[in-house]
This record gives structure tokens, C-alpha cells and sequence, in this order.
């Protein structure tokens, strides 16, 4: 089982470690950027929600991928677990990414949605998410759930990469290292990656937090709808 | 060559049944025949331009597919010769006979499609070759995809409208390539050099999709 001191320790660490990722993100000062100016510190939050989509993308394909092979339960409560919470940051980078830009590059213009290939990948993400509950939600047998919205996951998996090659010939990005754009290292302080990284840890942190919790308590609903002694 | 016969007697079988019905056939091009209309007195006189017109399409391909192709498994479970089939031929062969006749009936759609479509806004196609390719590529993908699906929903208990839902999120990167590859063959010039490489991201699209298929249907086809 989990050892749970060990637990209480790495989430108290993620939570120190989250405090002061904020403090500094607010508190330090950092270069004046043309257009961005102050709004580049969204920088340290847009960016790794990103990042912690990413990996909760990995994670509920890993769990997939092991309810396959296994034909556990509990592999598909984190596969669904991971596919929620990353559903969560996908939605808060999308938003934080459309009002940044709102107010920044098209501050003036009417434009709220662009078709930058980023923002397609993430609405891309959310939908292949909402396809994947409404089709767990036509499931009712448990280990035949488990194992056929498994099996959608990973083949959703498979597919998604070919974006990275298709979009971006299409169309054109505001993101640093896109084709014409300045590199993310050319137009970033040193002390602004200081701050930087450490969020991109401390957001995965955070998920980490917020799936393992979310674990258990499915884990725990799921004993407590079955268990008939219970 | 076992392979083979198993695949090709699954494919008959649909292939009889469907020239005994004609249910999934008629209902496609009437689907076709009908939302194109729409589109047409939609549209009304109005000049349309070429990437409109392949992107227009390309939505009632999609749409028709996703509507006329998910009975293709849920018949199955209606008949009761699930098990039949589940005793009889292994996995792989159901899924590609599946997976061929999925692909007769998208090509007769992406022929009707595109006379009707040529016919009602005054489509001009430059390059023929180029334009049947993407078409023919396209299909491959998405009867593909489709025939995975299609056994999915086969298995819920609700399976109205669930096709769609879970067909079209997976299909962007191909609508993207195929629509850029039909429009720079209606165009014609210079587009239609750089359309190669858009006919190879949709060649190794339906590679992949259809690796992945073959994968996983066993887990969705064996209980």
C-alpha cells in the first residue's frame, strides 16, 4: 500500500515549493518586453498548464495501455483520473492563452479565437476528452468500460500526433521557436526562466497532488458502490 | 492465404446482404443527395471559392460517413451473429472485410459527392489525378477509423448519435490534409506540387490509423 508519511512529505514539499513559484512569479521583477510588458508573467502560468496537459496526456494513455494488458480496474480510475485533471489544465492554459493574446497582440481587434497551432492542439485534446466520457458515460459494464474507452484513448493517442506535422504548415503561431519567431531562449530574461522552470515542476507537482487524491477517492467510491458488506 | 479467404468471406457476406437490402447504400446517398441540396439552395447564385467548395465536401463526406458506417457493426448485434462471426473468423479477418466494405460504400459516396457537388456549384477541377487520389487516400483513413469506431459504439448501450462524437476529434489532421490536397487539385498551378506532401501525410495517416485498428479490435471485438 501507499506508505503514508512518505506521501504527506512530497505533497507538502509540492505545496512550499508552489508558494513560492507564486510569490516570485508576482514579486520579482522582470524586463520590460515589447507589447507583453507586465503580462509576460502570465509566461510562468499559461505555459505550464501546457506542460501539465502534456503529461496528463502520457499518463492516462500509460494507464490505458496498462488496462489493455492487465484488465485492472484501478488502472482505469487513473487513466480516467489523469484524463480529468488534464481536461481541468487544458481548459485553464486555453483560457489564460486566448486572454493573453486578446489583450496583447489584439488588443484594438475584435479577435478572441485564432488558429494557432497550439491552441488547435489543446481544443483538439479537450475534444478528444469530452468524446471519451460521453463514451464512458454509454457503458455500463464496468470491466467492458474499462477496457473499450481504453482502447478509444489509445487510438485517440495515435492520431493526435500527426498535428504537430499537419497544423503547423497551415498556419501561423505566436509562439516563440515557431517558424519565424524569435527562439524562447532569444526573448527570455535569465531571471524570468528562473522562475520559469520551477513552475513547470511545481504545476506538475500539483497534478501529481490532484490525481493521486483523486485516485483515491474513486478507489474508495468504487469499494463502497461494490462492496456488499460495506 | 487463409487470411485472405476469411477476409474476403466476410466481405461477401456484407456485400450480399447489402445488395439483398440496399439499406446502407441508399441511405448514404440520400444523405449525400439531400445535405448537398442544403448546401446548394444555401448557398444559392453566390460564387463559391475552390476551398470553400473542397472544405464543403469534405463536411458531407465526413458527416455522411460518420452517419451511414456505424450500422456496419451495430447490424451485427441486431441479427445476433456476433458470436457467429466471433467462432467462425478470427479478429483480424472480420476487421478487414469490415474495413474493405466500408471503403466500396465511401467510394461510391465520394462519387456521387463530387458529380452532384461539380454539378450544383459549377466546380472547375484542374487536376483529375490529384483530386481522385486525395479522395481515394482520404477514404482509406477514415474507413479506418470508422470501422474501429464502429465496433466501439457497438458496444455501448445508448448508440444513437455516439459515432460522430468520438469519429470527428480523431479525423482534424485528416480533414486538414485532404482539404488543402483537394483544393490545390480544383485550383490547379503551382499548389499542386507542394499537394504531394499533403498526399503522404494522409497516405501514412491511414497507415497508422489502420495499424493501430488492427491492434486494438480485438480488445473491442472478444468479450
Amino acid at each position: 500500500m501507499i506508505n503514508l508519511r512518505r506521501y504527506t512529505l512530497i505533497r507538502n514539499i509540492i505545496l512550499v515549493w508552489m508558494t513560492v513559484v507564486l510569490l516570485a512569479a508576482f514579486l520579482l521583477n522582470i524586463p520590460k518586453i515589447n507589447i507583453l510588458e507586465h503580462t509576460a508573467r502570465n509566461l510562468y502560468f499559461h505555459v505550464p498548464m501546457w506542460f501539465t496537459l502534456m503529461a496528463a496526456v502520457f499518463v492516462s494513455a500509460y494507464h490505458s495501455f496498462q488496462v489493455l494488458r492487465t484488465g485492472e480496474i484501478l488502472r482505469d480510475i487513473r487513466a480516467l483520473q489523469a484524463a480529468r485533471i488534464g481536461a481541468f489544465f487544458g481548459i485553464l492554459g486555453l483560457v489564460t492563452g486566448i486572454v493573453w493574446s486578446k489583450f496583447t497582440w489584439y488588443v484594438g481587434t475584435d479577435i478572441w479565437w485564432n488558429f494557432d497551432p497550439r491552441q488547435s492542439m489543446v481544443s483538439l485534446h479537450l475534444l478528444i476528452y469530452g468524446a471519451y466520457f460521453v463514451l464512458r458515460g454509454a457503458l455500463d459494464d464496468p470491466t467492458k468500460r474499462a477496457r473499450i474507452a481504453a482502447v478509444y484513448n489509445l487510438f485517440a493517442a495515435t492520431t493526435t500526433p500527426f498535428l504537430l506535422y499537419v497544423i503547423p504548415r497551415q498556419m501561423e503561431s505566436l509562439h516563440p521557436g515557431a517558424e519565424g519567431n524569435p527562439a524562447f531562449s532569444e526573448i527570455t530574461h535569465p531571471i524570468m526562466r528562473l522562475v520559469f522552470y520551477p513552475a513547470i515542476i511545481g504545476f506538475i507537482g500539483l497534478f501529481w497532488i490532484m490525481y493521486t487524491q483523486r485516485v483515491r477517492t474513486a478507489l474508495l467510491k468504487n469499494r463502497v458502490s461494490h462492496d456488499p458488506e460495506l | 492465404m487463409n487470411w485472405i479467404r476469411g477476409s474476403w468471406a466476410v466481405l461477401q457476406k456484407d456485400l450480399r446482404l447489402e445488395m439483398r437490402s440496399r439499406y446502407a447504400l441508399n441511405m448514404l446517398l440520400m444523405f449525400v443527395l439531400s445535405s448537398l441540396l442544403l448546401i446548394a439552395f444555401a448557398i444559392g447564385q453566390e460564387a463559391v471559392s475552390e476551398r470553400m467548395q473542397s472544405a464543403l465536401l469534405w463536411v458531407v463526406i465526413l458527416f455522411s460517413a460518420s452517419i451511414g458506417l456505424g450500422r456496419s457493426f451495430v447490424a451485427e448485434e441486431e441479427r445476433g451473429t456476433v458470436l457467429l462471426l466471433q467462432l467462425n473468423v478470427p479478429g483480424s479477418q472480420v476487421f478487414a472485410g469490415k474495413l474493405i466494405f466500408n471503403f466500396l460504400l465511401l467510394v461510391a459516396v465520394d462519387l456521387v459527392a463530387l458529380l452532384v457537388f461539380a454539378l450544383l456549384l459549377n466546380m472547375v477541377i484542374e487536376n483529375w489525378g490529384l483530386l481522385v487520389a486525395s479522395l481515394l487516400l482520404g477514404s482509406v483513413g477514415l474507413a479506418g477509423a470508422t470501422t474501429l469506431l464502429a465496433a466501439i459504439i457497438a458496444r455501448a448501450s445508448n448508440k444513437g448519435p455516439l459515432l460522430p462524437v468520438l469519429l470527428f476529434p480523431l479525423l482534424i489532421p485528416l480533414l486538414l490534409s485532404v482539404v488543402r490536397a483537394s483544393r490545390a487539385a480544383l485550383e490547379g498551378g503551382l499548389g499542386v506540387s507542394g499537394a504531394m506532401g499533403d498526399l503522404q501525410t494522409i497516405l501514412l495517416f491511414s497507415g497508422v490509423v489502420i495499424t493501430a485498428a488492427v491492434l486494438l479490435f480485438d480488445y473491442v471485438w472478444q468479450d
